[in-house]
């Protein structure tokens, strides 16, 4: 990957720098990478923040970085609607283009997806490319968004897109029935910048453990991501099952899931036979939803003829 | 956070709401494009008669003062005010001034201080990869200017360098990041000033003043830099205070890292040499005198 682009131009070889960084350390609450022939051109998608209306939602946007990149900002637009920022259109963060005079070149790509998911909750208040629709609204289209994702731009462009689905699908659970939504918007508001230096330290640490891989194995990172993202999603629907009623429960079976996820690494191989238990969990889990989604939608087609 | 970008909060005004964002962005871009075409980042020498046409039909304060400046220094060199002035007279009076003294014990004495930065920002929390390109991008440069090797550059190619959009903006950033990591790491003493001027805090004061481009740079700034990386900058003050009597004199305030002051103490002054001239919103390069030219004074 890194033989087609000019490494003489500083934007180019921080970008790389960031697309390893972002594969070397995934997170569960969104992915991000470049177009394969472009790599100022990223797609993304974020979850909706825990305890929001926004929960279990898959968002996806493109990341468009210009040339003078880092010292410009980035721009962002989401594709998915959400009811919180309107669909493609260059939305107005304080870390966006926006607002270059707010924007710092120490910040990056991972940076400012993790504002975005903290803006998310927070009050629009007229902001260019603000909606602010009602809670039941977004919560009904944080469920739709799990559905399929955007359909945008060229084929490259959708399989990427695709990709991206695929496994944020497998990582965030699915959006809880009782969708009690907290207050918690000031909070969040408040914190954004906070989050945004706490992921900096995750950066400046998880840097410094891989910066002595090589350029080359960039392509070789995304295959071991996808496998492994693949090889867990059992685990993952249990952990989204038991959430609503043990949390401390769920936090151990998360991290027994993120070691698992490490074993996984070193040994892909001996995947081929998965633990049956967990795939009867899965499949059970399964029929319910759709079982429960099912009834749902009939209860409610009867409810609307009815009316 | 995103209150700035309203677009009128209820109270409507008609001729301001006509501006969306986008459009204001766009104004500024071409404001920026227009300060362009007028001055590139760093200007050519010039005598400092052009400093005293410039006031022609000015004040005479600033006349006078004009020419008390005549007798201590022979030219000025502008750089662009685009709100990285004070950063790029830095980068270019310091690079030219090594390029003539040859001074490799400086050049030595600077890269094991970006060396203690590099480590301030590390320790600070900053991930490497968000300035390592910045940092490589002035060594390269410092080490260019140092004569007698074979990437050593011409005063030509310094002018040249520093008038190239990526190389100066680039050393500019890398100066916002030495400033920000020396301001940061000094919390205690560089707080009650930061509080005297932003009403903030030093995270906040760092995040809006220092490290976005084209925000500009005051005595904090100017006294992180200087200690930062251990040289003394001098700055000569073009304004209209006057004192109250007798001889016009022009005030001047010299910035001496700390740990000059201690190696240099009890021997002879320090002469800093990088002179630069402030007038209110924007710094210059000063030229002094050699001293067999100046006139006795």
């Amino acid at each position: 990957m890194a033989d087609k682009f000019n490494m003489k131009n500083p934007a180019v070889k921080r970008i790389l720098q960031e697309v390893k960084e972002m594969q070397n350390n995934p997170s569960d609450d969104y992915m991000s990478l470049p177009l394969e022939d472009n790599i100022f051109e990223w797609q993304f998608a974020i979850r909706g923040p825990r305890d929001t209306e926004f929960e279990g939602g898959i968002y996806h946007g493109r990341i468009q970085l210009p040339p003078d990149y880092p010292l410009k900002p980035p721009s962002f637009m989401l594709l998915t609607p959400n009811g919180r920022f309107e669909t493609q259109t260059k939305i107005c963060l304080s870390i966006s283009n926006y607002h270059p005079e707010h924007w710092q070149p120490s910040w990056s790509v991972r940076a400012a997806l993790v504002a975005l998911i903290a803006f998310m909750p927070t009050k629009p208040e007229g902001a260019v490319g603000s909606l602010d629709y009602s809670k039941e609204e977004r919560t009904a289209l944080a469920i739709k968004s799990r559905t399929h994702p955007p359909k945008y731009g060229n084929a490259d462009r959708q399989r990427l897109i695709d990709e991206v689905h695929e496994y944020m699908l497998n990582k965030s659970p699915r959006v809880p029935e009782c969708c009690a939504v907290t207050n918690n918007q000031e909070a969040c508001k408040q914190s954004v910048m906070s989050d945004v230096e706490d992921q900096a330290n995750i950066v400046t640490a998880a840097t410094a453990e891989h910066s002595q891989a090589g350029e080359p194995e960039m392509v070789g990172n995304v295959h071991d991501m996808h496998v492994n993202a693949n090889a867990s999603p059992t685990e993952v629907r249990v952990s989204g099952e038991l959430r609503l009623s043990t949390e401390p429960v769920v936090e151990l079976i998360q991290t027994e899931q993120r070691n698992q996820e490490v074993r996984n690494n070193s040994t892909i191989r001996e995947q081929t036979m998965p633990d049956d238990r967990g795939l009867t969990l899965l499949a059970v889990g399964l029929c319910v939803a759709i079982i429960a989604l099912l009834i749902k939608k009939f209860l409610k087609s009867y409810w609307w003829i009815g009316a | 956070m995103d209150g700035s970008c309203d677009g009128g909060d209820g109270v409507v005004d008609a001729e301001w709401s006509c501006y969306r964002d986008d459009d204001i962005i766009q104004q500024q871009n071409a404001i920026q494009a227009e300060e362009a075409l007028k001055i590139p980042f760093v200007g050519d020498k010039e005598s400092l008669s052009a400093l005293a046409a410039e006031y022609k039909t000015g004040s005479s304060i600033l006349k006078a003062k004009i020419e008390v400046l005549d007798e201590l220094y022979v030219a000025i060199r502008r750089t662009r005010g685009d709100g990285n002035c004070f950063f790029r007279s830095f980068m270019f009076s310091y690079l030219e001034h090594i390029l003539e003294t040859q001074d490799e014990a400086e050049v030595e004495h600077v890269l094991k201080n970006i060396e203690q930065c590099k480590k301030a920002l590390l320790d600070l929390g900053y991930a490497e990869f968000t300035f390592e390109d910045f940092f490589s991008i002035f060594i390269e440069l410092l080490e260019s200017v140092i004569p007698g090797r074979d990437s050593s550059i011409s005063i030509d190619t310094l002018i040249e360098r520093s008038r190239d959009p990526l190389v100066s903006n680039y050393v500019v950033m890398f100066f916002r990041f030495v400033t920000s990591g020396e301001i940061r790491r000094r919390t205690d003493f560089f707080g009650p000033f930061i509080m005297g001027v932003s009403n903030g805090t030093v995270d906040q004061f760092c995040k809006t003043s220092v490290e976005p481009m084209g925000e500009e740079s005051d005595h904090v700034h100017i006294t992180a830099l200087s200690d930062a990386l251990g040289v003394p900058i001098r700055v000569v003050y073009l304004d209209r205070s006057s004192c109250d009597v007798g001889k016009t004199e022009v005030n001047h305030h010299d910035f001496i890292p700390s740990n000059c002051l201690l190696k240099e103490a009890g021997s002879e002054t320090i002469e800093p040499s990088v002179v630069l001239l402030y007038r209110p919103g924007h710094y210059d390069i000063l030229y002094p005198r050699l001293r067999s030219e100046t006139p006795s004074l």
